[in-house]
């Protein structure tokens, strides 16, 4: 059982970037990933997708700190993506009606298209 | 040829110097024959040999072991003189020899001025000869002598003044050693002393502070539910741990008009940060349902709280709300509005044509779009209408029920929850639901990992209804007081 929790940026087109994330996000490790990914949109990265098909647990801990760095990007006049949900984690953002504020992907490619084609991505 | 020791060789007036303690040496000599312990400790083997050992070495009746207290001269081990555990502090004998660096030699007590008249002299032991060695610690303080005592007049040797000596020295080894040792026993008893007081403490504060997790989350539930005409009641509350105060709710209070308001929620989190919310969604739902007849807007209200709360948009919650109209005709309108909590369940008798093992049908209630509670402004929250009639019961719960293990890698969820409740018996009321769901729990390998909290509501027939009317309702109340469960 792993304790640690991973975010590696993968790709930075323009102010968009893809950040994988990696590992199991429960009460210990949510601080962490939320406080890596709000710093990433403080390093100027305000469109922010994060790639969750290397996550293998979370729970509401998780949601928080996803609402959390969803937060973080609307207040940097940015964004929060999500691309490849593992199932639980999207039925519990359905169940929580989080899925009709965070656009959510099969995968980071079509997050990356889908904000490409957005008319804030120029 | 047998050598006269020194002590004989010396005058009369510098014996006299040693026939009086010098006060501050005795002050420091005290404190050593106290810090040794030793003065009326029962016998032990080895100054007994020491003893024994010192008249065969000399061929002497008499040998002693002594510590010189303040006003007496103490034996610790005694060859020869049974029956005597101490004598007074003479000057003569042993009482001079502690107060000397070197050993006394008295080959003739008669011919002693100082010695002929101590009462070993002059009494029935009738003491001729006498040799001491005094037992001095590193530190130079003379503890007490080793004695060899003979009833005839007699000389010894150097050779054997210096054994007297040695046989000294060994008592002194033998005392450094008991002194270690007794530290070391004291040492230990001071340290299983603190470790026990530590323990103690550590019970003390642990026992506080799960009185004190248990007393908030007292707080938080409500003592009983209400007894509402024609409806029973039943809730239950188990709480995983007694040391997190836990983020479940649920609340049956009147409105006006003769309905009655409703909630059930699960705040994302736990501890006394949790419990603040717990606290300030309950209270805001109770005082917003006062001014509007429409479930949403009291969750609307709720959101707009917990976003102008200092956790704003870092802690917030699911739940459903809901408003019960009693109908004339019997049953009651359930306007039921959620925002993002688990499908409630609405229980009813099934047909027959349904087969023999689907007793009661089951419907999940799960008004489509409502959203987590004080995570985003403007959420929008979902309300869907259902009518609770007699024989039907509606059930409530937190996802600690739906996320309770069956096994180590698969959860209850919502279809084991399904099947549980359709294989149940429709006709039962909300007590024997929560009874029968909580019995489900407890059979689990690990039960609950989570808190959870059950509400369950049902409309009696008219002829159990009239069975079990006003306070036998709330008599079904099953909120478990906390600890009390596993």
């Amino acid at each position: 059982m792993t304790e640690d929790i991973e975010l590696t940026l993968t790709a930075t087109p323009g102010p968009a970037a893809v950040a994988t994330v990696t590992g199991e996000v429960d009460l210990h490790t949510a601080p962490g990933l939320r406080t890596r990914a709000l710093e990433l949109i403080d390093q100027g990265h305000h469109h922010l997708i994060l790639d969750l098909s290397g996550v293998g647990f979370c729970d509401s801990a998780g949601l928080s700190a996803l609402i959390g760095i969803w937060h973080g990007a609307q207040e940097a006049g940015g964004s929060l993506a999500l691309a490849a949900i593992p199932d639980r984690l999207m039925r519990m953002l359905t169940l929580t009606g989080v899925d009709s504020l965070l656009p959510h992907y099969a995968s980071t490619a079509d997050a990356l298209s889908a904000h490409q084609g957005a008319p804030d991505a120029a | 040829m047998p050598e006269q020791a020194s002590a004989s060789e010396e005058g009369a007036t510098d014996k006299r110097l040693h026939l009086v303690p010098d006060e501050v040496v005795e002050v420091g000599r005290m404190e050593a024959v106290r810090r040794y312990d030793i003065l009326d400790t029962p016998p032990d083997g080895a100054f007994d040999r020491v003893a024994a050992l010192a008249a065969r070495l000399f061929d002497v009746p008499v040998a002693t072991v002594t510590i010189v207290d303040e006003d007496r001269i103490w034996f610790k081990a005694a060859h020869g003189l049974d029956g005597v555990s101490e004598i007074g502090r003479d000057p003569g004998l042993c009482g001079s020899a502690v107060l000397r660096d070197d050993a006394l030699v008295i080959p003739d007590t008669l011919l002693d001025d100082v010695a002929c008249a101590n009462p070993l002299v002059t009494g029935p032991l009738g003491v001729r000869f006498y040799a001491a060695a005094p037992i001095t610690t590193t530190d130079g303080h003379k503890l007490g002598t080793v004695n060899v005592l003979d009833t005839k007049a007699r000389s010894i040797t150097s050779e054997q003044t210096a054994t007297l000596t040695d046989l000294a020295a060994i008592v002194l080894d033998e005392m450094e050693l008991r002194l270690s040792a007794l530290r070391t026993v004291r040492q230990e008893q001071r340290a299983a002393e603190a470790e026990r007081a530590a323990r103690e403490q550590a019970e003390r504060d642990k026992a506080a502070i799960a009185s004190f997790a248990s007393t908030l989350q007292r707080t938080l539930l409500p003592p009983a539910l209400p007894t509402v005409p024609g409806l029973e009641l039943a809730c239950h509350y188990h709480t995983a741990s007694v040391h997190d105060v836990g983020g479940d709710f649920y609340d049956v209070f009147p409105l006006p008009a003769g309905k009655w308001g409703l909630f059930l929620g699960d705040v994302c989190g736990k501890g006394a940060e949790a419990a603040t919310i717990t606290s300030l969604a309950r209270y805001t739902l109770r005082a917003s349902a006062q001014h509007t007849d429409d479930p949403v807007a009291v969750l609307e209200a709720l959101n707009s709280a917990l976003l102008a709360d200092v956790w704003a948009g870092s802690r917030f919650c699911t739940a459903f709300f809901a408003i019960l109209t009693p109908d004339a005709a019997g049953g009651f309108t359930v306007e039921l509005a959620t925002g993002g909590h688990p499908p409630a369940y609405h229980l009813s008798p099934a047909p027959p044509e349904a087969g023999p093992a689907t007793h009661t049908r089951v419907k999940a209630v799960s008004p489509k779009g409502g959203m987590l509670i004080g995570a985003f402004p403007g959420a929008c929250f979902a309300s869907t209408t259902l009518h609770l009639a007699e024989g039907q019961a509606l059930l409530l719960y937190t996802d600690g029920l739906t996320e309770a293990r069956v096994s180590t890698d698969a959860m209850l969820g919502d279809e084991g929850l399904t099947g549980f409740l359709t294989a149940r018996p429709a006709s039962c009321g909300a007590a024997q639901l929560v009874q029968d769901t909580v019995g489900l729990l407890d059979a689990l390998p690990e039960g609950a990992s989570d808190d959870v909290a059950l509400l369950a509501l049902s409309v009696p027939a008219p002829d159990q209804a009239a069975a079990a009317t006003g306070a036998e309702f709330t008599a079904h109340t099953t909120a478990a007081p906390v600890g009390e469960e596993h």
